[in-house]
């Protein structure tokens, strides 16, 4: 292991401001994670994501002196990476039309919202499940995938939305409640 | 993926992309919680001046205006202030969440640095007189203010029909009392056993007084009590700074006699 990969996010990043190649090491660390929360929220194909991705990083890099120590350095790549896809969504003036999680990544949010055991799901019912959630709005769509998906603590989604805990907690409630309604109402009741 | 990361620097290099510098962010960050000090300030000034007119008014007065204390001190109430000061609120609130931290914090948090600064401060503005000074010029240069948008201690003193008037006394003699009011208007006052004059009235020349009573006509006003301008005069205050000049502690008839 190299003496760069073993510095911090913070030291990385006063190394990056100074030489851009070093910026890549950041980028190393993250390019995973980020690609990842970027196709579950967008649900676009593999080069439109790496696209955003780049975007993103280049955003990331432009906002370095922006940065502060209070927060992990992840939550503030999420949080600028959730802001651009916002932008990007209003830009494109359309919603997400195809489903592109992975069947573990769907059985997450099914199984926090419906309560169910992930061997009883019937599979074509999970995948009448897919469908109402990706109608789901994408402010509780965001919070779902983040809890659920990318597992992030409370505080993680507040810092990444910048919004309190009570409404990130209302949120993830308010998703769960219109999914289950959504089911209901499209009689899906397979589980 | 490591395509990505090669091109992104390539990108970056080609394009002379470099940080933001850092002092833009610092303006922005500092520049958010200006504007909140600022509204809180401008909360502060209108609580001091809403305070200021509440502190003047004379609260017991729906005896005499035969309401119910309820609504004659809602009546009472700077509602003008009172919404500039929920709307400054409304904007702290805004703002605060805006702030690079303010999503965390919680609703109390927020409610009790914004209302208790403007409370804090606001009261500090008074203490010092700013209140005062301020409501004095609303009332002096612009009078619709004074005359229809807010009870000041002067318009509701102004109000013979209502049977309260305030004045300065002009001519004082035997059996005879007389005020120019705060228009200019000169009035007979006419007083009687029942008069009850309150302790710390001092009747001389040059005096402003508030009298409740009844108007008779264009000139007379009859007085069921006087009180000194400033409070209700319930002390005797024969401080310092007061005019010589008769003082009384009993009815309108007796000291009119000079007994």
């Amino acid at each position: 292991m190299s003496e760069k990969e073993l510095q911090t996010d913070a030291e990385l990043i006063e190394l990056a401001k100074q030489d851009p190649e070093l910026f890549g090491l950041l980028m190393e660390r993250y390019q995973v994670q980020l690609s990842h929360y970027i196709r579950r929220l967008t649900q676009l194909g593999q080069d439109d994501v790496q696209d955003l991705l780049q975007e993103v990083f280049i955003k990331i890099y432009q906002k370095l002196n922006e940065y502060d120590e209070v927060l992990k350095f992840s939550s503030w790549a999420y949080r600028i990476a959730h802001n651009h896809i916002i932008d990007y969504f209003r830009k494109v003036g359309a919603r997400p039309k195809f489903n592109s999680l992975e069947d573990y990544e769907w059985e997450k949010i099914i199984g926090a919202s419906v309560h169910i055991e992930k061997d009883i799901m019937n599979r074509d019912c999970v995948e009448k499940v897919k469908v109402c959630i990706s109608q789901l709005p994408i402010k509780y769509k965001e919070v779902l995938i983040l809890r659920f998906v990318e597992e992030k603590e409370y505080e993680e989604i507040m810092d990444i939305l910048k919004k309190p805990k009570g409404s990130v907690a209302t949120l993830i409630a308010r998703g769960k409640e219109t999914l289950i309604r959504e089911l209901k109402e499209q009689n899906i009741n397979c589980f | 993926m490591k395509d990505l990361i090669k091109e992104t620097i390539e990108k970056i290099k080609d394009q002379g992309i470099a940080p933001e510098p850092r002092w833009k962010y610092l303006v922005k960050k500092y520049g958010m919680w200006a504007v909140f000090g600022v509204i809180i300030l401008l909360g502060a000034i209108s609580f001091s001046i809403a305070f200021n007119l509440l502190s003047q008014l004379d609260w017991d007065l729906y005896r005499f205006a035969h309401q119910s204390a309820v609504l004659y001190s809602l009546s009472l109430l700077p509602y003008f202030w009172i919404v500039t000061i929920g709307i400054l609120l409304a904007l702290a609130f805004f703002d605060l969440r805006k702030t690079e931290t303010g999503y965390k914090y919680s609703w109390l948090k927020m409610s009790l640095v914004s209302i208790g600064g403007i409370i804090v401060i606001g009261f500090v503005f008074f203490l010092i007189g700013l209140g005062g000074k301020l409501n004095a010029f609303l009332i002096k240069d612009i009078p619709y203010y004074g005359q229809h948008m807010m009870m000041t201690k002067e318009s509701q003193w102004m109000q013979p029909n209502s049977g309260f008037l305030s004045g300065t006394l002009t001519i004082i003699s035997n059996g005879k009392l007389e005020i120019n009011d705060l228009n200019g208007q000169k009035w007979n006052v006419i007083l009687d056993e029942k008069t009850l004059i309150r302790p710390a009235v001092n009747i001389a020349k040059g005096e402003m007084i508030k009298i409740i009573g009844s108007k008779k006509d264009a000139n007379n006003f009859e007085a069921l009590e006087i009180r000194p301008w400033m409070g209700q005069g319930m002390m005797n205050g024969s401080g310092a700074g007061r005019s010589s000049g008769m003082m009384n502690n009993g009815s309108g008839r007796d000291m009119m006699n000079g007994n």
